[in-house]
């Protein structure tokens, strides 16, 4: 059985396709996969704790590991203390390393 | 002695646009500090990341000539990846698609890139230890 790892790139503010991304990853979860959604480029942004977005809260507490690229946070001046909790900073690591441990790598 | 794994990309993102560009070459730099080879195919607006008559400009909004400014250019990354990946050991292979070439005029690209079609992204993505697809959307 496939883990997933999904390179979110996207976010619920500017598209709405975001949410539909989420829930996919939600429901992989609810199906027993593993699941990980590393959030790069404006998909950091719904991670900031002031930011308000029920899809991506939703995402947050259904299980599913989440990764910050540390360097879109910085370019965002997004610090690690001002991430919802549950959220860890990572890099580009995160995804080469799903790639060579054969989960399936997927842009968002 | 493990054999050295090979991870394939797909990209069809032009220079100068979209953030995604700088995302997918972070990408390729730490997949070549993860002693992968790398392969990539290129296609559609990508295919012009490769174009070796790429020039730097000025800013003359901001009173900067082409010095200052530094423009980062495309075709100088590829070649600054294929390097590191020589001096790892590594293969570095990039392969644009010729009808999204032709289509764009762009046959001058640096050395190091090629040209091919969908059986080249058939055989990347077959032989690949596993493939990334970054798609507009």
């Amino acid at each position: 059985m496939s883990d997933y790892l999904f390179i979110q790139s996207q976010d619920p503010f500017t598209e709405t396709r975001a949410g539909h991304q989420y829930r996919l990853a939600q429901q992989l979860r609810e199906a027993g996969r593993g699941v990980t959604v590393l959030l790069v480029q404006n998909g950091v942004v719904p991670a900031r704790q002031e930011a308000q977005s029920r899809p991506f809260d939703s995402l947050l507490k259904a299980g599913v590991k989440l990764l910050a690229d540390e360097f879109s946070l910085r370019q965002r001046e997004i610090n690690d203390e001002q991430l919802k909790a549950g959220i860890a900073v990572c890099d580009m690591g995160a995804a080469i390393d799903a790639m060579l441990a054969s989960h399936k790598v997927i842009w968002h | 002695m493990s054999e050295t794994k090979t991870l394939t990309f797909v990209f069809m993102d032009p220079p100068f646009e979209h953030e995604r560009t700088v995302t997918f070459f972070r990408l390729l730099d730490t997949a070549l500090d993860r002693d992968v080879n790398v392969r990539i195919f290129a296609y559609e607006g990508a295919v012009t990341l490769s174009f070796a008559r790429q020039q730097r400009h000025g800013n003359a909004v901001h009173g900067r000539d082409t010095d200052e400014e530094a423009h980062p250019l495309t075709r100088e990354w590829i070649a600054s990846l294929q390097n590191k990946a020589s001096s790892r050991g590594l293969q570095f292979e990039w392969i644009n698609c010729g009808l999204c070439v032709d289509e764009r005029g762009v046959n001058e690209v640096i050395e190091g890139c090629g040209r091919g079609g969908p059986p080249d992204l058939w055989r990347y993505a077959t032989t690949a230890f596993n493939t990334l697809t970054i798609g507009t959307r």
